[in-house]
């Protein structure tokens, strides 16, 4: 850490970790449900767990983006955050808009659109909040001295998701042109500008844990972004088959959908290819092993099982099924949970100036958490083919054949809770760090140097 | 070998021509929406019964054209699944039509609300949607030796099928009524539906909103059920 004002990242890393405890709590809470146990029904119906679970999942992403951008912006434009007060007042003021949120999602007050289920007036504080972030971010990048690709990238990636909410905010009457305009939120987000994001947080720290010359890494970025928006940006069409919309969408959907992968594909080709090409061996491995098995684990999530039913035929049975929870629980964790982690393992060390590299609830963190999210994935995969081939393919009634998957369920939840065992040690590792503190501040270029002499000394 | 500029300049033209390209598509399918779903069909009380979809966050359980969550039934052709009949007792008290399975939130909807969210389901079970939700193709061989003597009634195969199977196809929350005939008389049936608890109190089956000429004719199709 080279400037004072980047310690605010740790507490947004300390949200993360609070949010995604109460997201895996509510995991379970719809788990034991889809097995029949649904005691809480009364006090947390499955809507309310269901909006629970994504939005707090989207909410510490965010945070966690912030969180990276507070630490990463600073660093890459060689100056203090432009103004630390501001970004306490975003942080608790955002705190603040997600507790109401979720009161109110157990309180039957929504806006009830798919991912975008908080009411009308948090959202215009949502975007006041990512306003002041934005503020914050681009006035230390104006006055800093030197715009690094990367952080460009970042910057356009943050501030382009806070432009597409507003779309999610117009109001319809039809159906049909309310989820067309909801998708441009929700799929311009996760398969459009938070891959920008993810894919500047990956430059970086691929920069920083390989030391292989930035100008090599932004160039390979900028491939990369640009793969994809050309698959992503159409690749909405995915969306767009079968809610009232005319059929050439089916063909724009599918060819563009099926170049989404490629964009995935680079990253994975990317980090490998840099980590092989790597001259020094960084001491976090830890952060290593987060940040290429993000980029592993989101060619399989989001590239190769979303191709797996975005081809329209495929699509045609699958929508609208559990198939679609399978391909976003691996997507979701590899692609944006993972890359989180991965930043939130690389700046605790630098943050807190306590070198605890590689230690073994770290290594089995990485372990757990990944094998769990792999055999649940697969449990979503066995119970939504079963579905498809019963309920859509054999017509068979709704009821009898979610009695017929239940057992694999059953099995989701033993899979999830070897997934909680591997969050919990991430969590106990995170407060084992300790906070952040002001003498883990090194003076401009020496912080990786130093780290390697501390590790050899 | 490439270089950076070259890197920066096929993501700026390949993002601004699929942006482009993509604008384009967006304006051309907002002039053909109004008509593939039939937006002059909006009424007010479509209008409100979306609202009243939103509001209580449907799409957490259900989904619509496919959109939404997993955990209870496509709502997109339920009006024709089920019928208005059976939606206006069900909505009136959902764990009732259901005693003893996954539960849905009773909402107390008005008889206004429900009015409304049933011409809501119509509206969008009439939009053209390009084939979705798709017509099973693979089909299961029926073990009822016997087919019906009538022809099934209609009703039978919106309300009845909810909960009970015949040959196989319908809910498993009933009873099958495979051979119901042979253990039933055709009076008992028609007493049954008129009121189930009025013959076995307690009786988990709802009473159910059907015509007298309705009892009568799904009573003599069971009866004849061999």
């Amino acid at each position: 850490m080279k400037y004072k004002s980047q310690k605010i990242a740790y507490w947004f890393f300390a949200t993360c970790m609070l949010l995604f405890s109460l997201q895996i709590i509510y995991g379970f809470v719809m788990g034991f449900a889809r097995i029949g146990m649904d005691g809480l029904h009364d006090f947390i119906p499955f809507n309310a767990a269901r909006a629970t679970h994504t939005n707090l999942l989207v909410v510490w992403l965010l945070t966690g983006f912030m969180g990276a951008a507070y630490f990463i912006i600073p660093d890459e434009s060689g100056r203090e955050l432009f103004s630390v007060k501001l970004a306490w007042v975003q942080l608790i003021s955002l705190i603040v808009v997600g507790v109401v949120a979720i009161i109110g999602f157990h309180l039957n007050y929504w806006e009830g659109r798919k991912f975008l289920e908080i009411p009308r007036p948090l959202d215009f504080l949502v975007v006041v909040n990512v306003l002041m972030f934005i503020f914050n971010i681009g006035m230390t990048i104006l006055k800093g001295n030197r715009y690094s690709t990367t952080q460009l990238v970042l910057f356009i990636g943050l501030l382009s998701a806070a432009l597409l909410y507003l779309p999610g905010m117009i109001y319809f009457r039809s159906q049909t042109m309310d989820s067309y305009f909801r998708w441009w939120v929700v799929h311009l987000w996760v398969e459009g500008v938070w891959e920008l994001i993810m894919g500047s947080i990956l430059s970086y720290l691929l920069i920083k844990l390989t030391g292989v010359d930035r100008e090599v890494i932004e160039k390979w970025l900028y491939v990369i972004v640009g793969l994809t928006f050309l698959s992503g940006l159409l690749g909405t069409g995915h969306h767009y088959y079968y809610i009232g919309t005319p059929k050439y969408w089916l063909m724009v959907g599918g060819i563009f959908s099926a170049l989404e992968p490629l964009a995935f594909l680079g990253m994975a080709l990317f980090a490998i290819n840099m980590y092989r090409k790597s001259g020094r061996e960084h001491p976090n491995k830890i952060s290593l092993y987060w940040t290429i098995g993000c980029s592993i684990m989101s060619f399989v999530g989001a590239g190769f099982l979303g191709i797996a039913h975005t081809i329209p035929q495929v699509n045609l049975w699958t929508h609208g099924t559990l198939v679609t929870a399978m391909h976003g629980h691996m997507a979701f964790w590899g692609a944006y949970a993972m890359i989180v982690l991965a930043v939130i393992t690389y700046c605790l060390p630098l943050l807190t100036g306590r070198k605890l590299w590689n230690n073994l609830p770290g290594l089995l963190s990485f372990w757990l958490a990944n094998i769990g999210m792999t055999a649940m994935t697969g449990a979503f995969a066995v119970a939504g083919i079963t579905q498809v081939y019963l309920e859509r393919k054999m017509g068979m009634d709704f009821l009898t054949v979610q009695k017929e998957i239940q057992i694999h369920f059953v099995g989701l939840i033993a899979a999830a809770s070897l997934f909680t065992i591997g969050a919990i040690l991430f969590i106990y590792n995170f407060i084992k760090f300790g906070l952040p503190s002001d003498e883990a501040i090194v003076p401009e270029n020496t912080s990786d140097e130093a780290l390697y002499a501390a590790k050899r000394g | 070998m490439l270089s950076k500029s070259q890197a920066k300049l096929f993501f700026l033209a390949g993002t601004a021509l699929c942006a482009g390209l993509f604008l384009f598509l967006t304006v051309d399918t907002m002039r053909k929406i109004p008509e593939q779903t039939h937006e002059a069909n909006i009424t007010p009380e479509v209008e409100r019964g979306k609202e009243i979809w939103d509001k209580n966050n449907c799409m957490g359980c259900h989904t619509l054209l496919g959109e939404g969550a997993y955990y209870a039934p496509e709502l997109t052709k339920v009006y024709d699944r089920r019928g208005a009949e059976w939606m206006k007792v069900f909505l009136k008290d959902p764990q009732a039509m259901f005693p003893g399975e996954r539960k849905m939130v009773k909402y107390n909807f008005s008889d206004q609300d429900i009015t409304d969210l049933i011409a809501f389901f119509k509206w969008i079970g009439e939009m053209d949607l390009n084939g979705f939700p798709p017509k099973p193709n693979l089909h299961m061989t029926s073990s009822a030796a016997t087919g019906p003597a009538v022809e099934t009634p209609a009703k039978f195969k919106q309300l009845c099928v909810a909960c009970h199977s015949l040959g196989g196809a319908g809910g498993n929350v009933g009873p099958a009524l495979d051979g119901v005939g042979s253990r039933r008389d055709l009076a008992y049936i028609e007493k049954w539906l008129r009121d189930p608890s009025a013959i076995k109190p307690g009786a988990k089956m709802p009473k159910l909103a059907l015509s007298e000429a309705e009892i009568k004719e799904i009573s003599t199709f069971l009866a004849g059920l061999k």
